[in-house]
């Protein structure tokens, strides 16, 4: 044990680092063996999405080819490989159900971040919130009851494509809000104290800034939306012809995933399901990896912005 | 009193002999300016408020559905108390929905706990213990789960996992611990689906949104706090376990919260691997059924009976109305936009 000494500045060997009491060897040896062990909790997320993504893989490659997407004929989509009327469906029902949820979420958006109060913003955040929170499963009820038996559209395209866009339409109000909400204040009262009109600003000033986060909250929508299963097998069922019109009935890909996934190797079923899953799971990753990407260069862009 | 601009001023005393001034600006008395003024402040409501008005027809159109008169008020709806007791039998008109409310509290809230402390954990390392460029590395993977669709998880958790489950797992289990109550009675099947398995995919499927709360919360503890505990003399961990958690209480809770919205509600991959099953679960290795997935797999056999459709309307009522005060709470919890760019959240 090292004293301090009478005289002199105080030297390293008085201070706590060097104080060797066993509680003390306790403490530090616990905090280097929590640090090592705790980062071993990572492998419980890893081993799941990598695991997940060999399976799906593995199983999809040796299936897969053009011509199954391609197929549209009625006897290979039903006793065959081919996936091509589902791939055609889902894009029907996507584009639709996209569309609307942009033009919803734009206009939605943009007025709650610039014409609302801040109070008012705050409740209409809390119901885009609600929305968000919404089980899929009751969406799709809602859908089933409103638009297939109320509305009288039977299990159709625009039944599909009306209820994921209701299910998508949170995601993109919330991205655009926080994407105007988040451009500079100094920008805002710069433009508008020179004489800008509100529409203006957001026209010149304000979309150009924000455009990059609004695309993200697009294509978050869009990876919502198509690895959605509930709503769409309560609205659009199957259908064994390509779509001629909006109330045509339409198969969508996680149909095929969760008709096929239970049935015996060797099954088309089966074949499809994996052919689906592999699909719809790619398309989500590719949307998620540019969405970070443009986020992770949007705030640097902003943070530009602020000098 | 109104608009300064145009109301007159005060009556002045009049000077002798020169006769009093007009009031400066006449009260506008045309319509245009008005009705466009009003238009500007009512226009932006309509957008505004369209998930307001998709929330409120999705209640709108469940209760319908389900044949509810609101008045006069007859507890619970068209089936009074009975509907929250324990009987399901759609030949006896028995409609109760315990047995799916039992099922979906006992998958859901172990899965919660699970899935809280492990991201605490994982958010621990990464903000605390792991070095940047590491974290930059693993911290997109734990996002890139909450992307991963539902039904993807369940044919993966069906076909890899179950038949692990069903084969080494729950039969270890079985024979080891049938001293706790709740492990012994009928053996596990091998096809794996039941319970556990539907605990471990709900963890995963829970734990993106809890990590990525809690990751958060702890890096907005200011850095003068933490540095304050480390120049006290407390190791990194006493700094985590006595300043930053509990200055991140809040955002713990809300992931809390939000993690069992997301658990609670989950249909797909659930009614892959948990089964279908109107009865309590004889032990922990038995198939069950959650709200969410008998509503799920039993709107197709319920076509033409209005009883069982309203049943099962009102279970959608009760799913909706939990999940939506779990998410107004875990919302108002944090105040920021956290992590929109990221799916599912």
């Amino acid at each position: 044990m090292a004293t301090a000494q009478a005289t002199g500045p105080p030297l390293a060997s008085d201070s706590l680092l060097y104080d060797r009491s066993a509680r003390t060897r306790w403490r530090i040896g616990f905090d280097k063996w929590i640090g090592r062990l705790l980062p071993l909790l990572f492998l419980v997320a890893l081993f799941p999405i990598i695991d997940l993504m060999y399976f799906v893989t593995v199983r999809a490659a040796p299936i897969l080819s053009i011509g199954n997407l391609t197929n549209t004929s009625p006897y290979a989509n039903l006793n065959g490989n081919a996936v091509g009327l589902a791939l055609i469906g889902t894009f029907y029902v996507m584009a639709i159900s996209t569309a609307l949820a942009v033009l919803l979420g734009l206009f939605g958006g943009i007025a709650t971040a610039e014409f609302l109060s801040e109070r008012s913003a705050g409740w209409i955040r809390m119901t885009a919130n609600m929305l968000a929170g919404t089980p899929s499963v009751v969406v799709g009820y809602f859908g089933y009851f409103a638009f297939v038996v109320y509305f009288g559209w039977g299990y159709s395209m625009i039944a599909g494509a009306l209820t994921l866009a209701f299910f998508m339409t949170p995601y993109t109000f919330r991205t655009v809000d926080l994407a105007y909400t988040s451009i500079p204040r100094p920008i805002r009262e710069a433009a508008l104290g020179s004489g800008a009109k509100p529409y203006q600003y957001i026209l010149k000033i304000g979309t150009p800034i924000a455009f990059p986060q609004v695309l993200t909250g697009v294509f978050l929508a869009m990876a919502i939306g198509i690895g959605e299963t509930a709503p769409i097998v309560l609205t659009t069922h199957t259908s064994l012809l390509v779509p001629q019109s909006i109330y045509s009935g339409v198969t969508f890909l996680t149909y095929l995933v969760y008709t096929g996934y239970n049935l015996p190797p060797g099954e088309n079923g089966l074949a499809k399901a994996f052919q689906a899953a592999f699909l719809i799971m790619v398309i989500v990753i590719a949307l998620n990896i540019v969405v970070r990407i443009i986020a992770a260069r949007y705030r640097k862009r902003l943070e530009g912005l602020f000098q | 009193m109104g608009n300064p601009l145009t109301t007159p001023l005060a009556a002045e005393q009049p000077v002798v002999g020169q006769k009093p001034l007009p009031a400066p600006h006449p009260p506008a008395r045309r319509a245009g300016p008005r009705v466009a003024h009003a238009l500007g402040v009512v226009a932006p409501w309509i957008p505004a408020l369209v998930p307001a008005a998709i929330v409120a027809a999705i209640i709108w159109q469940l209760l319908v559905a389900s044949g509810v008169s609101l008045w006069p008020l007859r507890g619970p709806i068209t089936f009074g108390w009975s509907f929250f007791g324990p009987h399901w039998n759609s030949a006896q008109n028995q409609w109760g929905i315990a047995v799916f409310v039992v099922g979906s509290f006992l998958t859901a809230v172990p899965a919660l706990f699970l899935s809280l402390f492990i991201g605490l954990g994982i958010a621990i390392a990464s903000t605390t213990y792991l070095p940047g460029f590491v974290t930059r590395i693993l911290d997109p993977f734990v996002d890139l789960l909450a992307g991963i669709p539902s039904v993807v998880y369940g044919i993966w958790a069906f076909l890899v996992i179950a038949p692990f489950f069903g084969t080494q797992l729950n039969p270890w289990l079985y024979d080891h611990a049938h001293f706790i109550p709740g492990f012994s009675g009928p053996p596990p099947e091998a096809i794996g689906t039941g319970l556990p398995i539907g605990i471990f995919i709900l963890t995963i499927m829970a734990l993106p949104i809890t990590t990525l709360l809690i990751r958060d919360a702890l890096r907005s503890v200011p850095k003068d706090l933490w540095e304050s505990g480390l120049a006290l003399g407390a190791t990194r961990w006493e700094t985590m376990r006595r300043v930053a958690i509990p200055h991140s209480t809040r955002g713990i809770l809300s992931a809390g919260f939000l993690g069992f919205g997301r658990a609670f509600s989950e249909t797909i991959a659930l009614a892959m691997i948990l089964g279908v099953q109107a009865a309590y679960p004889a032990n922990f290795f038995q198939e069950t059924a959650t709200l969410a997935t008998w509503m799920f797999e039993n709107l197709d056999a319920a076509y033409g009976n209005s009883q069982w459709l309203a049943a099962l309307s009102e279970m959608a009522l009760v799913l909706l109305a939990v999940s939506l005060v779990v998410n107004i709470l875990g919302r108002r919890l944090i105040s920021s936009f956290v992590a929109y760019d990221v799916a599912g959240l």
